[in-house]
């Protein structure tokens, strides 16, 4: 049985434009495009770095040469020229601003479109924002409230100039820049990112956040997040991103490093919407990122993902175990549409005793989209008593889309217990029917249903970002999804 | 394979990466064994040995399946064939059954017990090939996996079984497998044909000699038509140190039904490689397994499930037990095609490490291009129930006889699941006597 008006609402969906489609005309300082050496040398000078900055950029370039780009996931694009990048672009205002006013007005008005207008998030919801356009950071907030308690946060380039010593000793220790392909290639090349340091003991006041947008027409953005907590603190940390609408496709190649010291905290949540590529699956971002974190005892990492957008996903947050008693957890909802195709999924390494991890990922497939779980769950010989749950449900729209789990389950400790479970189905038309006895039509039975479907990890972001994400599931899987 | 059906996502490794170094290896081995074995030739397998990548770590496939073994330690092919001197043609005790008896991959027509009846055709693949009852046609399975053509290429033997529409086998046909003696290449391909609405059972049964070295290649093709019912028992019990890969690539038709049950008891090298297709509606597949290696064994399950057509169900449930230094992987792949709605998959894994030093590695995967679907995985890895030994001990029952009734009602269903029942028993009785215990009930230690 064919619910009433499906097609209509599936015709619906797949016309629906992108909503953030616009780009912002600020001339910018950019690089030829190309990899090489020089650019490396001429990326860091205009940085300012210090030479054994430039020296780990020059060996993990060194490194990415020999590289070959992963083949192995569930994927299909044309891999992009990276000799046609091009690896620097920064806005042309380079002084050092007091306040918002001094910004440029255009990019005010490209965040207002974007609805995380500076002042209101400064005014209502006590976000402090680090506005990254392109490369360089050019908006901070809340910094001077923040620093009473000790916290820093800044661009990563600051950071460098500020705090060398914490940059030097944990940069790339969590994901070495031989790691892979894209995190060699976003050590060689990375231009800015955020940096984030609580102290001791510190409960971070508010939620840290940080917009992404992809900007410069042809050129990749290379991002490096470092959030370090030390002993005893607690961190939340928000990560979103909108991209505007390019027919040619973008290169995103983040990486994200966490160090949870002991009995510190750390929760980080993305919200991410790269523009998908349009209905025919021409253009979109291709999202390449690599994410890990590395739990000492008694510590905690979360990672909560919602990701609706971008052409190629790639992306695997990851917990390293590595202190007694720590834990890792993950929370994913994965929407694709049209022809977008996303491979995500978690690794937890466990390496201490009496670690636990806790793995819920729900996929949502529509239109003519792939979308595939791959996970991995190592459990260390030294890793007595370690405990992992893994649930990963997957939810097909159409008879066009794919759905698939590719779990990797590895044990080498007899103490260990390991779950794994995986559905896969589509809305059950009796829950439809339910619903339609009482009076609510298909399309809001739908809406009712995915929302409970993927409540178990909306209700783990933080408010602000719960309400971006039922949005931006709204908007993903607009008329099948309310 | 029809253009329709490429026109489908493929299944099976989609980029294939060859290795310098294994590849160098593989073809030597090919080089060697065609030396020994001048006679056996062919065309479209020699094709495939060169473009298809020889197994090493780095293939999704092989990720946690060392093969090693193979490239030293058969070719040296000391095993002159030997009668059955010493041999018991007959596995399993107070069974009635037919039976081929095959020696290092020869058959022995003096052992053996064909079934005679009209509608039923039993020999030695040989003389079906010779006879042109039979063309050797290379499936899908040799179309991806390596060994399997070189199984194409090399198998020279093996047993043929045809039943005609609507004739029911009336007694269970043993195909027995004996390895013995030092470093030898052992090619073994069974081809058995289930007509429409016939029925047939099948047990394949190998063991080897406490001297045998080598590897044994078995790839068993199988096609079950329109209402046909066939189940195959397949029980691997070989002593000394022999390197074990059996391959099934059976083609189901519409409302056909395949059972397969797979017993290890012991084994150093141990890989099953199940490859069912589906492809008339209706189909039903069931596959179970139980494993329960020591020492330092290795056991090996990979299964794929291609659901090519609507309405059709599997079933898998595939359980281990790993002691000593013993290693399990577990690789189950439910594959469900654009066309294939209302399918209903289901598959479980469960595995218990009972040592410090064993190690598991599972794998299920669900690959699912179609909507109307329920399809579901479970695995699990752990250790027996804390709760459930307390309760026994607190009832004086001693800790070592309280964990072999958790083994026992850990691996009974797979175990009671066997078609034919003195098959079931045979089984029990040789993991008794593996794992030391008196009586599978009373067991003095574990």
């Amino acid at each position: 049985m064919a619910y009433d008006g499906k097609d209509k609402v599936l015709e619906e969906v797949t016309a629906k434009a992108y909503e953030f489609g616009f780009t912002t005309d600020i001339e910018s300082d950019k690089a030829p495009p190309g990899l090489s050496e020089d650019i490396i040398r001429f990326i860091s000078d205009k940085k300012n770095e210090p030479e054994w900055l430039l020296k780990w950029r020059l060996d993990a370039f060194a490194v990415w040469q020999k590289m070959e780009e992963p083949e192995w996931p569930h994927l299909n694009y044309t891999q992009p020229d990276y000799q046609a990048i091009s690896y620097y672009s920064a806005p042309k205002q380079k002084k050092v601003l007091g306040s918002l006013d001094e910004v440029d007005p255009e990019l005010l008005r490209t965040m207002e479109k974007l609805g995380i207008s500076l002042e209101e998030q400064k005014r209502l919801s006590g976000v402090a924002v680090d506005f990254v356009m392109d490369s360089v950071s050019v908006a901070t907030s809340f910094k001077a409230k923040l620093g009473e308690l000790g916290i820093i946060f800044c661009s990563l380039s600051e950071a460098v100039q500020e705090h060398p010593e914490l940059v030097k000793k944990y940069l790339g220790s969590i994901v070495p820049t031989k790691d892979n392909f894209f995190a060699a290639l976003n050590s060689a090349v990375f231009t800015d990112g955020s940096f984030c340091y609580i102290p001791k003991g510190v409960r971070c006041p508010m939620e840290l956040s940080t917009y992404f947008r992809i900007n410069e027409s042809g050129t990749g953005q290379f991002e490096r997040t470092l959030v370090i907590a030390d002993k005893g603190s607690y961190v939340s940390y928000l990560e979103g991103c909108t991209a505007p609408q390019r027919d040619e496709n973008q290169l995103h190649a983040a990486v994200v490093e966490l160090i949870a010291l002991d009995e510190s905290e750390i929760k980080y949540s993305t919200v991410q919407n790269w523009y998908p590529g349009d209905a025919e699956g021409k253009g979109g971002i291709y999202n390449f990122v690599t994410k890990r974190g590395i739990c000492h005892e008694r510590s905690k990492i979360s990672w909560t993902q919602v990701e609706t957008g971008s052409a190629v996903t790639w992306k695997y947050p990851s917990c390293i175990l590595k202190g007694d008693h720590s834990i890792g957890e993950f929370y994913s909802v994965a929407v694709t549409n049209n022809c977008q195709q996303a491979d995500t999924g978690t690794k937890m390494i466990h390496l201490g005793r009496n670690t636990h991890s806790t793995i819920i990922s729900k996929g949502i497939s529509s239109g003519r989209s792939q979308n595939s779980y791959r996970g991995l769950v190592q459990i260390m010989p030294s890793a007595e008593n370690a405990r992992n749950f893994s649930q990963c449900d997957s939810l097909l729209m159409t008879d066009t889309s794919g759905a698939h789990t590719f779990p990797y389950i590895e044990v080498k400790n007899p103490s260990a217990k390991v779950e794994h479970e995986a559905t896969t189905s589509k809305i059950g038309e009796d829950q439809i029917f339910y619903c339609l006895q009482r009076g609510i039509d298909a399309e809001q039975a739908i809406s009712l249903i995915v929302n409970g479907y993927a409540k178990d990890v909306l209700n783990q972001l933080p408010m602000e970002f719960a309400v971006e994400a039922r949005k931006l599931l709204a908007i993903s899987l607009e008329g099948s999804v309310g | 394979m029809s253009a329709a059906v490429k026109s489908q996502p493929q299944l099976g490794p989609q980029r294939l990466l060859a290795h310098p170094a294994s590849q160098a290896k593989g073809l030597e081995l090919d080089r060697q064994l065609q030396a020994m074995f001048p006679e056996r030739t062919n065309e479209a397998a020699d094709a495939l040995l060169t473009t298809l990548p020889v197994p090493h770590r780095r293939l999704e496939r092989w990720k946690y399946t060392g093969v090693n073994g193979f490239w030293a330690d058969c070719t040296r092919n000391e095993a002159t064939y030997s009668d059955s001197k010493g041999l018991n043609p007959m596995p399993i005790p107070g069974l009635e059954a037919y039976l081929m008896v095959f020696v290092n991959g020869r058959y022995d027509a003096t052992c053996s017990n064909l079934p005679v009846a009209e509608g039923v055709s039993c020999m030695p693949l040989s003389v079906a090939e010779k006879t042109g009852l039979v063309d050797r046609v290379l499936t899908d399975m040799e179309h991806t996996d390596w060994f399997a053509a070189l199984n194409g290429k090399y198998a020279s033997d093996g047993a043929f079984l045809s039943i005609a529409d609507g004739v029911i086998l009336d007694r269970p046909l043993v195909i027995h497998h004996r390895q013995q003696g030092q470093g030898s290449a052992t090619f073994l391909r069974h081809a058995l044909h289930v007509g429409k609405h016939a029925e047939a059972q099948v047990v394949t049964w190998s063991s080897a000699s406490e001297d045998a070295t080598g590897f044994v290649n078995v790839l068993t093709t199988g096609s079950v038509h329109d209402g046909g019912i066939f189940r195959l028992d397949k029980v691997q019990d070989e002593a000394g140190a022999v390197h074990h890969l059996a391959m099934e690539s059976i083609d189901q038709a519409a409302n056909s039904q395949f059972c397969i049950h797979t017993g290890t008891i012991q084994g150093l090298w141990v890989r099953n490689d199940l490859f069912i297709r589906l492809n008339g509606s209706g189909a039903d597949t069931i596959l179970n397994g139980a494993f329960l290696p020591s020492q330092s064994e290795m056991v090996d399950n990979h299964t794929t499930v291609d659901h090519r057509m609507p309405h059709c169900t599997s079933s898998e449930s595939y359980k281990g037990i790993l002691y000593d230094r013993s290693k399990g992987i577990f690789n189950g792949k439910v594959f469900v095609r654009p066309d294939a709605q209302q399918t209903n998959a289901y598959q479980q894994n469960a595995n218990i490490l009972a040592s410090r030093e064993a190690v598991m590695n599972a794998k299920p995967e669900l690959e699912i291009y179609a909507d109307d679907v329920k399809c579901s995985h479970g695995c699990t890895i752990g250790q027996f129930d804390e709760a459930a030994l307390f309760y026994a001990r607190s009832r004086g029952i001693g800790e070592a006889e309280a964990k072999s009734m958790l083994v026992h009602a850990f691996v009974a269903d797979i175990l009671d699941g066997f078609g034919v029942e003195e098959v079931a028993l045979e089984v029990r009785h040789r993991l008794a006597e593996k794992h030391g215990w008196n009586r599978w009930d009373e067991p003095s230690e574990l």
